[in-house]
């Protein structure tokens, strides 16, 4: 028998950029609930039916407390921090403080929440919740934000990816910031081509 | 190698349609067209494209070991200075490659021989790995073509099995590639497909919106962290992009990787010339700025001398320019008797420094000149598509042919 020399499968349908998505890439939605703080969380702990502990929320109200300091967004100045998270929302760098490593800028930590991967195998995660600009509730990553810090729902299992870590990195410039758009210049091509692929 | 005009799939542009094949047609002119296929021999596909693509990509890489221990090379190539440490890094580092294509002039008789590696940017490739063997098995299934051929084109299992070896498991990819442009991201797509299948989580994101984050780091619209970065965007670009600085510290993981700035390059043609004199694969090439006035009967460049001599007999035949950097045809002049006989008008890339190669004649079928695109995936070429043009330089808006082995 010769070598069969064609794929027994291939991937047929495509899409399309429209939707600026690949089709089936959906994150996978997982239970979560966040809190304005542990007593919130220990309160509602009480009820049996659902899937926390007031043990799960001491361990990862804890957690998040740690993880705060580590990975939220510290900032040159307070006007600065305040632009990004609201008025009012912004405090002095106390790890910073500590090790004399120069004074910053950061949110405020403003609850958290969990979440369970129980389905997945893995057990409960937390993250920190500080305040956006728009007066909403988002992790120190900043790409997953939310109307309230108190509250039940399914959100996407990647929002309990860890942040990269802060601590002790220079604060942030203003320059860095939201900078966008650094490729796509094609400085190669004079002309008004559209392609980049050949 | 043969034309044989087929009947076409009944209702096959509604199913183009349906699947979201929206530019098999472009211009108001067919780009997919399946009137006719292009029949080759198992022993054609395996002796005079496979084996010579393997061939020619092993040749590519040690030219690619070649130019990053030679400043000389660098200059030649037009890498910037401030970049080669962090392209040679990825090359010591042995970052793997995903995919490339060949284009290759191939008659069905002589040798095949390479016209350009599209090693870092490749397009067409769902019609190659998709659409193309869907054709195949349709037609198969219809009596068209008979039970005992087959397709080179084992592409879509191949980066499958590619990107399940080059990434770890349930590594997040990125996919980055112009949002406007449907022809690329077609591509794009059906690589990220194969990423999915091997496991891999696969995430678009328009390559203009990526941002870089105050860590550094490359994110994507959705301001989300990107740890590996598919881009469909050439390397000569990324270095001399507004976020070019920032390409290394962000510590991001690049496919194709850096190292393929090498080969995206048609000054690789030259290189490969010098490396590998008189291959079968090859045709001669130099760079213009080493000829002085070699054309017009005076000596060039002592470097080539001996070379140039040598490449006369094929030289007469013809021969085409082109520059260094360029996409689709663009820049590309054919010479023949002393005059030029083709160009494509389009100059955007033409005040990049030239190459000159000895022309390869394409073959003609029913007025119109074929050029094999071959695939590779990783070190292995795993299939084939055709482009075909009635102009004998191949551009953006060329034909896709389909292919079947028969014999």
């Amino acid at each position: 028998m010769i070598r069969r020399k064609r794929s027994r499968h291939v991937a047929l349908v495509l899409a399309g950029a429209a939707t600026l998505a690949l089709a089936g890439c959906r994150e996978e939605q997982v239970d979560a609930q966040s809190f304005p703080d542990l007593d919130s969380c220990i309160a509602a702990s009480k009820d049996a039916s659902l899937w926390f502990t007031e043990d799960d929320c001491r361990k990862n109200f804890a957690a998040a407390q740690k993880e705060f300091e580590e990975t939220a967004p510290r900032y040159a100045s307070k006007e600065l921090c305040e632009a990004e998270h609201g008025a009012g929302n912004c405090g002095g760098d106390q790890t910073a403080q500590q090790s004399g490593g120069g004074f910053s800028f950061m949110p405020l930590l403003m609850g958290y929440m969990m979440g369970s991967m129980l389905s997945r195998g893995g057990g409960i995660f937390s993250q920190p919740m500080v305040r956006t600009a728009d007066g909403r509730y988002a992790t120190p990553k900043g790409d997953q934000s939310f109307a309230t810090n108190r509250g039940a729902g399914k959100v996407p299992s990647q929002t309990f990816q860890r942040a990269p870590t802060t601590l002790g990195k220079p604060p942030m410039t203003a320059a860095d910031v939201r900078q966008r758009g650094g490729f796509g210049a094609a400085r190669t091509n004079a002309g008004a081509g559209r392609s980049f692929g050949g | 190698m043969e034309k044989r005009i087929l009947p076409e799939r009944p209702g096959w542009r509604d199913e183009a349609e349906k699947l979201g094949f929206t530019f098999a047609d472009m211009g108001g002119e067919p780009y997919w067209d399946e009137t006719s296929a292009y029949r080759f021999t198992l022993h054609q596909i395996e002796a005079d494209i496979e084996g010579p693509s393997q061939e020619l990509h092993q040749m590519c890489r040690e030219a690619v070991g070649r130019a990053l221990t030679d400043e000389e090379w660098l200059d030649r190539l037009a890498i910037p200075p401030e970049h080669r440490d962090f392209v040679a890094a990825s090359w010591a580092q042995g970052e793997p490659e995903l995919y490339g294509r060949f284009d290759l002039a191939y008659d069905g008789k002589g040798p095949a021989k390479l016209l350009e590696y599209n090693a870092d940017t490749p397009t067409s490739l769902y019609e190659s790995a998709s659409f193309q063997w869907l054709w195949f098995e349709e037609q198969q299934a219809l009596g068209v073509l008979g039970e005992d051929t087959d397709q080179f084109n084992s592409i879509h299992e191949a980066l499958v099995t590619r990107f399940a070896e080059i990434c770890a498991p349930g590594e997040e990819v990125h996919f980055a590639a112009d949002a406007e442009n449907p022809e690329d991201y077609a591509t794009v797509e059906a690589l990220a497909w194969a990423a999915r299948e091997a496991g891999l989580g696969a995430h678009f994101t328009d390559l203009a919106q990526i941002g870089l984050t105050d860590e550094g780091q490359f994110a994507d619209d959705q301001s989300r962290v990107i740890g590996t970065l598919f881009k469909l965007y050439p390397w000569e670009d990324m270095l001399r992009d507004d976020f070019a600085a920032h390409l290394q510290p962000s510590g991001t993981r690049f496919i194709e990787p850096p190292w393929k700035a090498i080969l995206s390059n048609k000054g690789i043609l030259p290189l490969l010339w010098e490396m590998f004199p008189g291959h079968p694969n090859l045709l001669p090439a130099f760079f213009l700025a080493d000829l002085g006035d070699a054309l017009t009967g005076g000596r060039p460049a002592a470097r080539i001398a001996s070379a140039w001599d040598a490449a006369q007999g094929q030289l007469a035949q013809g021969y085409v320019t082109k520059p260094i950097f360029s996409r689709e045809g663009a820049g590309v002049t054919l010479f023949e008797g002393g005059h030029t006989t083709a160009a494509t008008g389009d100059e955007s890339y033409s005040h990049h420094p030239l190459i000159l190669q000895a022309m390869a004649k394409l073959p003609e079928f029913d007025g119109f000149h074929p050029v094999v695109g071959s695939w590779m995936v990783g070190e292995t070429c795993c299939g084939i598509g055709l482009r075909e043009d009635r102009a004998r330089i191949t551009h953006n808006l060329s034909r896709f042919k389909p292919h079947y082995i028969e014999g």
